[in-house]
């Protein structure tokens, strides 16, 4: 059935990637007629390290290649990049991830992370780009055929300036990202794609360094996300921490020397705990050593120990009950009753822990769904709305009815059967992701006043109209904030609009109409219009710690 | 061909609703209920959505159609926000009266480790940051597991038992 070559691809129908960039991993697939196919690696591996090395030797490393330099060069292998990507570097969640890393960050224009390798100082997304590049490359080896639409998925807590940076990266990549879904969107549709159910289910995303947890609405073709939460500071990177400080304390206890202020040590005892806690979401206990501990003055450099798997989840339960009272309030939130879940996808690799699992079932009185792959769920859904928006899933001559049935069935969410033929024309998946955080303007006395609130359906546009607050007013000046805070300095500032030449009058005479719009992607665009004269001032705000276009190269 | 003529028409009929309540913009009567109001926005989402008309459209015409698209979901928002007002079980609330120790001093992310890096070790201010980052979210559950974290990390630290002592005393209050 399948033919190789450079004309696998019909050159008249455009190929796009679906991305999972991911902040340990990324995996990339493409919507073809028989299910969905995943990017392989130089090495023929799916899963795709999100690592960027620049060695000694020369030249940018990317993917598993890139992870063999951690111990050799860590200050040159750059890791985790998502965690600072569009962000500000002075936000306490930065100074955070700042800790985890051997790399150097600096503070960069508009108070972006910065990350200096020898003399080279690269952006965050020119780091994510190389992932990104190196993704369409491989894709492009293997398929034959150029490639330039990508859809990629990112949190769905992530803000506006981590998302105009994620776009960002793709442009510096060469890639035209035609959408940012959120994750947990991504996998329902993976999920949810072809088989026209009526349901509500759950997706709890619990990867490496963030977890979410939505509830959406399955009606047919669309997909509603009714209301989604998250921790973006819980991850299973917090679980190896927790082994490792046990790990650091029996390293002094056994060999008499505390390893807390040796970094390198440091990091591997935490590839040791992440090793261990694999093992025990597989084996009731971990028993071994960790050698090449070269410590001055050490007895020894090998490390025992022996952990159960019931000493590792006491070690965690803070963790996991937290991620159960996530669930509980989201389905709050949405006004949805646990009994009516029908199904719960695990996404991330920290669902394979058993604990987890067994809480989760514990909140639905229902066991969750074991049959999808955790790891490439989410870039299943992003490939199958790449395929949606270039036209490939509907369209007669490309993904037939037929072959979009396939595409589920050969999915490992498929579980064979149950697959209901749909009409002779497949009917695109609609997907209704919402906007990740509360949206509001300054008003007077320091209160905020929203426009759009958090777990909106997106694309959505807000008006209100306001008043001046003071005799002769001929400027306006509108701040911008995100949060849930009534007080605005406890609100994250997003910027401020500013409506000059206003005729004046007494106070509450000029009426000033604010819109706020949110994108298919996520993005904010605020306008403002004074309705007396109709003059418009329309702004893109200039999010701090994003990169602005002036400072991007290229 | 006439798929696309339909959507422009509804697109510029749902512009011209400027300042139209929300049940009009979504079709209904003013007394729709949030299930009449999902299955409304539902049906203009499956032959409206501008995802459908992507290839379809000049530039032109899919902004208009986009734009239309988000009024209708900012006015089955009012619809859903109203519903969530009336189920949300816990509030944002403020953090910590202020002059407490627990509270981080100014806007977190303008000083960086102002204040509370000198009261305890390196690790349990990983901690430490993180509780302030669940106390600015309004989440007294989560800053608690994390102050205790900080303190299993710097058990010395009276900083830190202060900063549980009101933090449990806050969550009391609330329950």
């Amino acid at each position: 059935m399948q033919i190789y070559g450079a004309s696998r691809y019909n050159l008249s129908m455009s190929v796009a990637l679906g991305i999972d960039l991911g902040t340990t991993n990324s995996v990339a697939a493409i919507a073809t007629p028989t299910g969905v196919e995943f990017i392989l690696g130089p090495r023929g591996e799916r899963v795709h390290p999100s690592v960027v090395a620049f060695p000694s030797s020369g030249g940018v490393v990317v993917g598993a290649d890139a992870k063999r330099y951690r111990l050799t060069e860590p200050h040159h292998v750059i890791h985790s990049a998502k965690r600072f990507i569009g962000q500000n570097i002075r936000a306490p969640l930065v100074q955070l991830a700042m800790t985890g890393v051997r790399y150097r960050v600096e503070e960069g224009p508009n108070q972006q992370p910065i990350v200096v390798v020898r003399d080279r100082r690269m952006t965050m997304p020119e780091i994510s780009s190389n992932v990104l590049l190196h993704l369409k490359r491989c894709a492009e080896r293997q398929l034959g055929t150029p490639i330039k639409d990508a859809v990629v998925t990112v949190p769905a807590n992530f803000t506006d300036g981590q998302r105009q940076a994620t776009k960002e990266a793709g442009r510096l990549a060469g890639l035209d990202v035609m959408r940012l879904i959120n994750e947990p969107t991504a996998a329902a549709l993976a999920y949810g794609f072809g088989r026209d159910r009526q349901q509500v289910i759950c997706v709890f995303d619990f990867g490496g360094g963030t977890f979410d947890v939505s509830i959406l609405r399955l009606n047919g073709e669309v997909f509603e996300v009714l209301a989604s939460e998250g921790d973006f500071f819980l991850g299973g990177d917090d679980l190896d921490r927790a082994l490792g400080e046990v790990l650091a304390a029996e390293c002094n206890r056994i060999l008499g020397v505390d390893p807390r202020p040796h970094a390198a040590l440091m990091m591997k005892l935490m590839m040791g705990a992440e090793a261990i806690k694999m093992h025990l979401s597989e084996n009731d206990s971990a028993e071994g050593e960790i050698d090449g501990l070269d410590l001055p003055g050490a007895k020894g450099s090998k490390l025992p120990f022996a952990i159960t798997r019931k000493q590792f989840e006491d070690l965690i339960s803070g963790y996991v009950n937290r991620t159960c009272e996530v669930t509980k309030q989201v389905l709050l939130t949405a006004g949805i009753d646990a009994r009516s879940v029908s199904e719960i996808l695990c996404v991330g690799g920290s669902t394979r822990i058993p604990l987890v699992r067994q809480r989760l079932a514990e909140v639905f009185r229902k066991a969750p769904n074991t049959t999808i792959n955790p790891d490439e769920v989410v870039s299943q859904g992003a490939a199958i709305q790449a395929g949606s928006l270039v036209g490939n899933l509907s369209s007669g001559t490309g993904m037939g009815a037929r072959d979009a049935v396939a595409t589920a069935a050969h999915s490992t969410l498929g579980g064979g059967g149950n697959v209901v033929l749909p009409d002779q024309q497949a009917k695109r998946p609609i997907l209704m992701d919402v906007n990740p955080a509360t949206l509001a303007i300054h008003t007077a006395g320091g209160f905020t006043e929203r426009l759009l609130e958090k777990n909106a359906p997106i694309p959505i546009e807000r008006s209100r109209v306001f008043t001046t607050s003071r005799d002769n007013q001929t400027r306006v000046e509108i701040d911008c904030c995100r949060g849930e805070n009534r007080r605005y300095t406890e609100n994250e500032p997003l910027g401020t609009l500013v409506l000059d030449d206003l005729p004046g009058g007494k106070r509450g005479e000029l009426k000033i109409e604010v819109s706020f719009r949110v994108d298919a992607d996520g993005i904010l665009h605020v306008r403002a219009t004074d309705q007396t004269t109709g003059v418009k001032q329309e702004a893109h705000l200039q999010v701090l710690g994003a990169p602005s276009a002036l400072d991007m190269p290229g | 061909m006439s798929a696309r003529v339909d959507v422009l028409l509804w697109a510029q009929r749902v512009l011209a609703m400027t300042g139209a309540p929300p049940h009009q913009l979504l079709g209904l009567k003013a007394d729709a209920t949030l299930e009449a109001a999902q299955e409304a926005f539902h049906k203009i989402a499956r032959t409206s959505h501008p995802d459908i008309h992507r290839s379809g459209l000049t530039p032109e015409d899919l902004e208009t159609v986009t734009l239309a698209y988000a009024r209708c979901a900012g006015a089955y928002q009012e619809y859903r926000s109203k519903r969530i007002q009336t189920t949300r079980l816990q509030p944002i609330k403020e953090p910590l009266d202020s002059g407490a120790p627990a509270r981080p001093s100014g806007p977190i992310g303008a000083q960086p480790g102002a204040g509370a890096s000198g009261q305890m070790n390196g690790k349990a201010l990983i901690y430490y940051r993180k509780a302030e980052i669940a106390l600015r979210r309004g989440d007294l559950k989560g800053a608690m597991l994390q102050i205790k974290m900080a303190i299993a990390g710097d058990p010395q630290s009276t900083f830190l038992r202060t900063a549980l002592v009101e933090i449990e005393a806050e969550l009391a209050q609330n329950t």
